[in-house]
């Protein structure tokens, strides 16, 4: 009952993100961004990052243009526990602006929420379409890598929960208006319980 | 005229006493204070710093290389940042070591409040169920430093 309750607020955060854009995401906070994360539990994802870097590669191989022809879909990741928030980073660049610091440490208080203790999480950068396709899958993963890399140290979040990966422009998430801002965003998803504990609170990971 | 400059004298005595008793507070808060949230935190930082990060450190990604360029060109930096860059990074690495250390300070507290086998599952959720009056007052200092309480309070 209560997880059903929880997996309500989460699908309504995700659809109030998508519909009220880039200005209002900046103010969701860590206690929404960890609600929203622990909506779904108990499922373990066997997609792995390795698994959609190529998947990404592929769409661009197999579905050549300008801008993607078909978007690529991942079912598997649909139903999990996610948010989606907008990163300001320099032009071209995977440097964070200090603008989105903020951000960042938000993301991560919310990583450290004690109900999302022993899960892992995708950390999923997307592009707008400027630039060429296969330039901004290598974009996204950088900068995907760059809020990782911050997420981990100075915000202390533990490296094995985390997984980069960089979407490029292939899931636009305004396909009629693919340089729009809106599509510009990082999501993160909970891919499930990662890690279990030992006797003196150790962590490793679970059988 | 007189009037004036008097009453002039008096604001700046009460300014005064108003810088006093905030340097008072920031030099003592830290001491018993919780440690702030990572997002309030980095956001000072952002607010204190915003010049100097760009005038010495544009480029530098959030990360250690952004704590070495503070600790490069800190002297150069404005008086605001210096001070915030201290209070900062002392909470953040505060926060850290106390999530680090939780369970070796609270081993006691565990063993006599939640029992063993219940801590051992779960150390946090056993915390997060005792009153902290019941918390030796390290062990209840150190999890409150962890800010997992405040966190969960939050979701």
């Amino acid at each position: 009952m209560k997880s059903h309750h929880i997996f309500v607020i989460a699908a309504a955060l995700v659809i109030w993100a998508a519909v009220t854009g880039a200005t209002a995401q900046q103010q969701i906070n860590s206690g929404q961004m960890a609600t929203s994360l622990a909506g779904v539990s108990n499922t373990q994802l066997s997609l792995t990052g390795a698994q959609m870097r190529q998947a990404v590669l592929d769409n661009i191989h197999n579905y050549p243009g300008a801008l993607p022809p078909r978007p690529l879909a991942f079912p598997q990741l649909e139903n999990l526990a996610q948010f989606v928030v907008e990163v300001d980073f320099d032009f071209n660049s995977a440097v964070i602006r200090p603008s989105s610091y903020r951000t960042i440490g938000a993301i991560a208080d919310a990583l450290h929420n004690p109900i999302l203790l022993g899960y892992g999480f995708l950390v999923i950068g997307h592009t707008d379409s400027v630039g060429g396709r296969e330039y901004n899958v290598g974009l996204s993963q950088r900068r995907a890598e760059a809020i990782r890399d911050a997420l981990i140290d100075p915000f202390n979040v533990n490296p094995a929960a985390l997984e980069a990966v960089g979407m490029g422009e292939e899931q636009l998430r305004d396909p009629a208006h693919p340089t729009s801002g809106v599509n510009r965003r990082v999501q993160l998803v909970n891919v499930g319980k990662k890690f279990c504990f030992g006797r003196s609170g150790e962590q490793f990971v679970c059988p | 005229m007189a009037e004036r400059r008097e009453g002039g004298a008096n604001v700046n005595k009460v300014t005064s006493l108003v810088c006093a008793l905030w340097l008072v507070l920031v030099a003592v808060l830290p001491v018993n204070a919780q440690t702030m949230s990572y997002a309030d935190a980095i956001s000072q930082l952002a607010a204190a710093c915003r010049n100097d990060i760009a005038k010495y450190c544009k480029g530098v990604p959030l990360g250690p290389r952004l704590k070495t360029c503070f600790d490069t060109n800190g002297a150069r930096m404005s008086p605001q940042c210096q001070q915030s860059r201290g209070v900062v990074y002392a909470s953040i690495s505060r926060r850290a070591a106390a999530q680090r250390n939780i369970g070796d300070i609270c081993s006691a507290d565990i063993a006599r409040l939640c029992g063993t086998s219940h801590a051992d599952a779960h150390l946090v959720e056993c915390l997060l169920g005792v009153s902290p009056a019941a918390m030796s007052p390290q062990c209840n200092q150190t999890f409150t430093d962890t800010g997992w309480r405040t966190e969960r309070a939050r979701q």
